[in-house]
């Protein structure tokens, strides 16, 4: 690009026709034209922006920042700025690049910082806006923390994070299909407030004395409470008229599944925590994009990678929130690619600073919280099996040794047989694969029935490589076996069972170093081949159906691939009573092996959580049930002593917030119809600020909403919560935009905030019990069943 | 990079036209642009000839009838999915009603064709290897059908590529991919759908390109005609077969694109103007296609009047329409007092109850009433004889003693004389639901439990209860559970026979019985053993339609259970794995259905190499910088956009799909992938095309016409790439024809892929140690 092309521009004068994208030759629109008026006016609007005095009778449409803060800088001679005042003036804005409008035009309006205060009461009203936001908190602050340790009862899954919890106190490893930055915090909140671990959590149990369960569900409310603000700002960066920013905080405060998901020792709190401040950092950044790689500019968009990686350490949900943001930048880098003025370092700057602070800041904090997680749990603990490396004792297996076998394929767990029989193909005993230790794992190396009977006396016998072994498993006594039956789900290859007593199993090892003799446990990867069939033991991520209990199914391949690695295993337990102990220090795995590992592992289990076609769960919903509220879920017994919560929202906001994605929809198909037809109802500024808003909203519900559909997994009504956030936001900007920031007189805003304040607050104590706990039996409280689908009575 | 005058000169594009004018002054590729048809090269001009162009789709014709019905007589016996379809068409000839998920049209085609080579009907199909020359099935005749449209695909590709404006050369490339296609011959060589799907599918591109063309002559005859036939091809393809639905939303995208654009203001139309083309279409591509998809079923139905296998997946209603329905012979209308058995809709055990009593305490320690039980028995007994007894006054005789739906009746045990019964006690196996018991019939102090709704399925009200034929709940009185069973077994105390208990949800839709057998009736009529044939009954068409849609959708989306030879679609374009369609042990012949690897993979390659040069223009002019010339590119984005538009249409949804997919499925993605790599290739070896090609308006500006050539290069690239498809399809064709046997090493060498699983290949001795 030469310098000579780069143009300054510093706006037209005043009183000339607009100008129109970069097409220069273009003949201005005739004064008949209907957009003539309509343009020239905001024109002369947009004039008078840097003077930031507007009032509302100039700007009616516009949102009005009246409350928020006035971080950020000032409007001054940036080279971008003038271009704001480009109005494609309804054109074809598609087919060509446009000019490098800058999207400083949507999200909050900037206002110059105000003089530093020069009395308390001058610093007073500078800060009046923040007022409210306290307030909205304080309140927030009490529903949160309203008879918060009511129910002395372990409280739905509370029984799990809570033993989670539990874990990291005690320090014993453990498998789940969370990542651990939640269980953590359960953790830590544990630590503070001196609960010991020793807990059982068992669901529905009364809480021991020695179990600060109070203080620890205030510790997680607390990041329930922090919603309420960060709904406040977030609606304060999104450009929205005050009476918006109230209907948004009104909203968080006010919805009652939020609240009563918030106030147990649950990861839902966190994850809408880390969901809200990622939504919020975003729009923050947003609004520094006038002054690209200014101090503000850089820590807001580092605060956001941050956030992402903590919402994704929460849990996997958190992908989704993640996907918002890479929307945002793709299409943000899209239009900062096609302005032809910025300079290739700054093209590259901006892709950098992206790639730096949403990919590899979020995936550190990932990693950062795994790193954590193996720190903290280094004792052996009920989910070992699911990690690679182990704490075992012996070195070399023999025969006669009790082992372990682990599949090696990424997420592969521990050879297993149970009592129950395979109902399709031979009927014999199953063999699968399962991520827990359990007695059911042990096999014994035995030799075959033709080499002298294993002598428990006789000299040790060190397997080799080549040798052939009978696998007999340790509780059931049935030996390792296959046969030329179909699997029952890769049925190509060779289905393994646990059959009577029969030599099955030879070994071929292939360990990390050539001419290995000894059989090591861990270090030593090894396939087993099937003497008959010359088949080879063989686990990948199959899950069986409910008859195996979404064990991973285990078979015999026919192909002889040395590079699968689903078909080695390796020695992961090891007992054998005549040989001395090793030493563990030995086996220390690389984390980077480990992290990949249980993050496999986590995806495989996450799959097999798919709905049991045979047993109808009643807790669980199916996605088309929440948007308008079908169901709820009892979160605890229902027993007349006992107190009930019931995870429901508030129908108002819930119902408002679906109709409202609905009507947007609607709205823009018709905005994008009329403008092909060369309607302007819109100036190009109101336009912009009506997708920015729209887009953010529209994309978070629509991508923390469908995939759901195509998760194969079983699906709670809480799922929805963060979903519900953006439909908040939605309904929001929607009432926002044909109400608070539309020509209307005040008095008719003022009437139109009272009722939806009024709605929204009216719903939420209606159904406060929910959240709160329901005393005595649950037919006594009259008036709660709105949808005849709820099963809040007992018929 | 831009030259300092670039950004300005974009300007002068319209963006409107569906591809800009061309401006000489200013490009490197003024060169090779022809503006002249006669500067082009010799050969170029000979080919593009009409008598070149002719002899070129008569010679790919002739060797496509050619490929495809060589030796079709082989094998004589029953291959793959000939067992389904072959067995469909015989039951057009016998008109016996069958069920399938797939829309009738192909099926009646073959149908007719059996009938026309004078096919009995009476070979079932019944198995894989079932001989056909034993049983005197005329299948080459049968065969024939699809190998003709087949081979008829292969003109119409060349057609498709020679209308949107690419050279002879360059069409016969695209249908040579088809032509020499392993996959497309083993499928049109057999009684299989894909072919007639193929082929439609492939008049529908034709005849949408057609209409295209004729856009600046809007409202004509030819107009009119192209759009019609476009719908008519819709609805064939859609007929022949379910994933048919899918060439409908591709050309359904294409036409809401047109629309979008015909609205733009700048194209200066009124919105009478728009609405004119949207009823336009509305008509052509929505109610003409649909009138014809219609017509299928109804010649479906008119043809298909016999009781035959299809019956128990209608509702009762509708098999009553058949002849010689058991429904129609059995089926009588239910009288107060009569004595009647009654069975379970899906798990088909009979209500039933004996003098034994529940135990008083469970092993899981709920406790029962210790009533008598009420279980589901699966054979014959006189245990399972229930009386009607009515709750109201009866006339003496006549029609007022039928029973109706919502009446409130009371069901008697006959060899206990009890009545049955429910109430809130907890059923043996399922604490949330309630236990069935049976209460004594003198004993009227639980009359109010004993109380039933007879809840018709689809019933209106005064519909009599009919045995076999009525489908019904029975819901309770004074709790309103539904009567309910599951196919868990009580233990052994209760003979390990069927749980029955009362379900909460009064409108569960497992929860339904029908009367199986009529014991002892008072009807004047007597038992239906002595009755004479009925008259089939009559329902509307649109019902039966409708009827049978749902079913067709409901089956579709049941069709989940694992198949050997299933495969994910991502596997598809790659030719991962194969199907094996038939193998014959003595002679060690097979047919596996798998492409020619050569032309799949180029088409993978054009695929990725297309997406690459957008994805490079895109980003190109994002910089204002114009790497192709703007009749190439709007050819690349208009015509081999909409190819890929077909492709991904084709392709993507069945990522969607939990169904058993094969790889057949990806056909008529295939056929597209193959358009797609023809424009590509002619992208590649030149810049010039064929400019303009619609057809001159009185309205459209005229531009400057350009030609395309692509030198002598195009035909030696064509011929070297056309010859090494042939070498690979000859190599493979033992597998596609099934035919002569192959020993063990060559199945081995022919199996390029170690994901085929082909039969009969060689144990491989070597072994790693």
């Amino acid at each position: 690009m030469r310098p000579s092309q780069v143009q300054i521009d510093f706006g037209t004068p005043p009183g000339t026709p607009p100008r129109t994208s970069s097409e220069f030759e273009e003949i201005p629109y005739p004064v008949t034209h209907p957009s003539y008026f309509k343009t020239v006016h905001s024109y002369k609007h947009e004039e008078s922006l840097p003077l930031h005095h507007m009032n509302e009778d100039t700007s009616t449409r516009r949102r009005v920042a009246r409350g928020p803060g006035s971080s950020g800088g000032f409007m001054s001679g940036d080279e971008h700025e003038s271009e704001m005042h480009y109005d494609d003036d309804g054109k074809d804005v598609y087919s060509k690049p446009s000019p490098a409008r800058s999207r400083v035009s949507s999200g909050r309006v900037h206002r110059p910082p105000p003089p530093p205060p020069t009395s308390i009461s001058e610093f007073i009203s500078q800060n009046l806006e923040h007022l409210p936001p306290v307030i909205y908190t304080l309140l927030s602050c009490w529903t949160r923390f309203h008879k918060i340790g009511h129910a002395n009862t372990v409280v739905w899954d509370e029984a799990h994070f809570g033993k989670f919890g539990s874990h990291y106190l005690k320090r014993e490893f453990y498998f789940d299909v969370h990542p651990p930055l939640g269980k953590m915090l359960v953790g830590l909140a544990g630590l503070l407030s001196g609960y010991n671990g020793n807990f059982e959590f068992k669901s529905g149990v009364v809480y021991d004395e020695s179990v600060p369960y109070v203080a620890m569900r205030v510790m997680m409310a607390t990041f329930g409470v922090a919603l309420v603000p960060l709904g406040w700002y977030t609606a304060v960066e999104l450009g929205m008229s005050s009476w918006s920013c109230h209907l948004v905080a009104l909203m968080v405060l006010c919805d009652v599944a939020w609240l009563a998901i918030s106030r147990f020792i649950l990861l839902d709190s966190m994850l809408l925590f880390f969901t809200f401040t990622t939504v919020f950092l975003l729009t923050k950044f947003h609004n520094q994009q006038y002054q690209s790689f200014s101090f503000d500019w850089w820590m807001w968009l580092a605060f956001t990678g941050i956030s992402i990686g903590c919402v994704t350490s929460v849990k996997w949900i958190g992908l989704f929130v993640t996907a918002v943001v890479g929307l945002y930048t793709i299409e943000d880098l899209w239009e900062k690619f096609g302005d032809l003025r910025m300079t290739n370092r700054d093209q590259i700057r901006h892709w950098a600073a992206r790639v730096l602070c949403l990919i590899i800041l979020p995936i550190l904090v990932y990693m950062l919280s795994f790193k954590l997680h193996f720190m903290i749990l280094n004792h052996s603990g009920p989910g070992d099996s699911t990690m690679s490396s182990l704490f075992q004792a012996h070195l070399e297996i023999a025969f006669g040794s009790r082992v372990t076998l682990k599949g090696m394929g990424w997420g592969g767990g521990l050879l297993h047989s149970h009592v129950q029989t395979y109902p399709v193909g031979s009927g014999q005993q199953q063999v699968t694969c399962y991520h827990y230790k359990d007695d059911n794992n042990h096999w014994t190396i035995l030799p075959t029935w033709e080499a002298p009977e294993y002598n428990p006396n006789g000299e040790l016998q060190f397997l080799q490589d080549g040798d052939v072994i009978r696998l007999q498993h340790v509780p059931t006594t049935r030996h390792l076996h296959s046969h030329t039956v179909a699997a029952p789900v890769t049925k190509l290859n060779n289905e393994v069972s646990g059959y009577g007593n029969s030599t099955v199993v030879d070994d071929i090892k292939q360990g990390p170093r050539e001419h290995v003799t000894k059989i090591h446990s861990l270090t030593t990867r090894l396939r087993f081949k099937h003497q008959a069939l010359g088949c080879y033991l063989y686990a990948a991520n199959a899950v069986l159906p409910q008859w195996g209990f979404k064990q991973l199914e285990v078979s015999c391949t026919k192909e002889d691939n040395p590079d699968d690695m689903h078909t080695y295993w390796n020695v992961e337990s090891h007992w054998n009573d005549r040989l001395p102990l090793g030493d563990a220090k030995f086996y220390k795995s690389p984390f980077l092996r480990d992290f990949w590992h249980l993050n496999v592992a986590m995806m495989t289990s996450n799959n097999a959580l798919i709905p049991d076609p045979d047993k109808e769960d009643i807790l669980a919903s199916a996605p088309t049930d929440w948007p308008w509220m079908r169901l709820g879920l009892r979160m605890c017994g229902w027993g007349d002593n006992q107190t009930k919560y019931y995870l429901l929202g508030t129908p108002v906001i819930w119902w408002g917030g679906t109709v409202s994605l609905i009507v947007f929809v609607i709205v823009l198909g018709i905005y994008l119809f009329r403008h092909q037809r060369k309607y302007i109802d819109m100036t190009l500024q109101q336009w912009n600020h009506f997708l920015y808003v729209g887009k953010i909203a529209g994309y978070g519900w629509f991508l923390h909403y469908v995939p759901f559909f195509i998760m194969g997994r079983v699906t709670y009504v809480h799922h929805y919560l963060p979903t519900l956030y953006f439909s908040v936001l939605m309904f929001a900007h929607l009432l926002d935009h044909f109400i608070f920031s539309a020509r209307w007189k005040d008095s008719t805003k003022r009437v139109a905030f009272g009722i939806c304040a009024f709605l929204i607050v009216g719903n939420f104590w209606w159904f406060r019990g929910m959240a709160w706990g329901i005393d005595g039996p649950i037919n006594d409280h009259w008036g709660l069943l709105w949808r005849k689908t709820w099963n809040i009575y007992n018929a | 990079m831009a030259s300092p005058s670039r950004p300005r000169q974009r300007i002068k594009v319209t963006p409107a036209s569906t591809a800009g004018n061309y401006d000489q002054d200013d490009d490197d590729h003024v060169h090779a642009i022809y503006q002249s048809p006669n500067s082009r090269s010799a050969l170029e001009r000979v080919l593009d000839t009409p008598q070149a162009s002719a002899a070129m789709v008569g010679v790919l014709t002739a060797i496509a009838f050619a490929l495809r019905f060589y030796k079709i007589n082989q094998p004589d016996q029953v291959v793959f999915d000939e067992v389904h379809f072959g067995k469909f068409a015989s039951f057009y000839i016998t008109r016996e009603y069958y069920f399938d998920v797939h829309p009738p049209f192909a099926k009646l085609l073959f149908g007719l064709t059996g009938w026309f080579v004078g096919f009995d009907g009476h070979f079932t199909f019944e198995n894989i290897g079932d001989s056909y020359t034993d049983n005197h099935v005329p299948y080459v005749g049968m065969r024939a059908l699809p190998a003709i449209l087949g081979s008829l695909t292969i003109s119409v590709v060349y057609a498709i590529m020679k209308e949107t404006g690419y050279s002879t050369i360059i069409a016969a490339f695209s249908a040579c991919i088809i032509l020499f296609d392993n996959a497309h011959i083993a499928q049109s060589r057999l009684i299989l759908l894909d072919a007639t799907l193929v082929f439609f599918m492939s008049l529908t591109i034709y005849s949408y390109v057609r209409f295209r063309k004729l856009r600046y002559w809007e409202f004509t005859v030819e107009w009119w005609s192209w759009l019609i036939a476009t719908g008519f091809f819709m609805a064939c393809t859609w007929g022949a077969k379910v994933n048919g639905i899918l060439t409908v939303a591709a050309i359904g995208i294409a036409v809401l694109v047109d629309l979008w654009d015909i609205l733009d203001h700048k194209k200066g139309f009124t919105m009478e103007h728009f609405w004119k083309h949207f009823m336009a279409r509305a008509v052509g591509l929505i109610v003409v296609p649909f009138i014809i998809y219609l017509s299928f079923f109804y010649v479906h139905f008119a043809v298909l009047t016999r009781s035959g296998t299809g019956d128990s997946f209608m509702s009762p209603a509708f098999q009553e329409t058949l002849i010689g329905n058991e429904l129609l012979m059995n089926s009588q209308e239910l009288r107060y007092f009569d004595v009647v058995t009654m069975k379970h809709k899906d798990t088909k055990v009979y209500l039933h109850s004996h003098p034994d009593h529940y135990p008083l305490q469970y092993d899981d320690g709920r406790i029962s009433s210790q009533g008598q039980q009420v279980t589901g028995y699966g054979h014959d007994d006189t245990n399972n004889h229930w009386q009607i007894i009515p709750t109201k006054a009866l006339p003496e005789a006549g029609r007022g003693r039928i029973v109706r739906h919502d009446d409130v009746i009371q069901l008697l045990h006959i060899s206990t004389q009890t009545l049955l019964l429910t109430h809130d006690v907890a059923s043996p196996l399922m604490p949330t639901n309630q236990e069935f018991t049976t209460w004594p019939k003198d004993d009227h102090s639980r009359h109010n439990d004993t109380l039933f709704y007879l809840n018709i399925i689809d019933a209106d009200s005064e519909d009599p209860w009919k045995s076999k034929s009525s489908y019904f709940r029975l819901v309770h009185g004074p709790t309103r559970v539904s009567m309910w069973t599951h196919s868990k077994q009580l233990p052994e105390w209760a003979f390990k026979q069927q749980e029955i208990n009362g379900n909460k949800n009064p409108t569960e839709k497992s929860a339904t019985w029908f009367v199986d057998q009529v014991i002892s009736t008072e009807s004047p009529e007597g038992l239906s053993g002595e009755q004479v044939p009925k008259e089939p009954k009559k329902i509307s068409f649109f019902r039966k339609f409708a009827e049978l849609q749902l079913l067709m959708l409901q089956h579709n989306a049941g069709l989940t259970s694992s198949h050997p030879y299933a495969s994910g679609p991502i596997n598809w374009p790659f030719l991962i794995s194969g199907i094996s369609f038939w193998t014959e042990n003595d002679a060690q012949k097979q047919i596996y259905l798998i492409g020619n690897i050569v032309g799949w993979w180029t088409c993978v390659i054009a695929l990725s190499i297309y997406v690459g040069i957008m994805g490079a223009d895109l980003l190109a002019r994002r910089r204002g910088i114009e790497p192709i010339p703007d009749a190439a590119r709007g050819r690349l984005w208009n015509s081999a956009g909409f190819f890929l538009l077909i492709w991904a249409i084709h392709y993507l949804p069945f990522f969607l799909m939990s169904r058993q997919l094969f790889i057949h499925h990806y056909l008529p993605s295939h056929l597209a992938s193959a358009l797609l790599a023809g424009s590509v290739l002619s992208f590649i070896l030149s810049d010039t095309v064929n400019y303009p090609i619609s057809i001159v308006g009185r309205w459209t500006k005229l531009r400057k016409s350009e030609y395309a050539d692509l030198g002598m290069k195009g035909p030696v690239v064509v011929g070297v790439f056309t010859f090494i498809l042939f070498l690979m399809f000859v190599y493979m064709a033992p597998l596609t024809y099934g035919t002569p046997g192959l020993d063990g090493e060559t199945v081995n060498a022919k199996r390029l892929l170690s994901s085929w699983t082909l039969h009969f290949a060689a144990k491989e001795t070597a072994e790693v140690s």
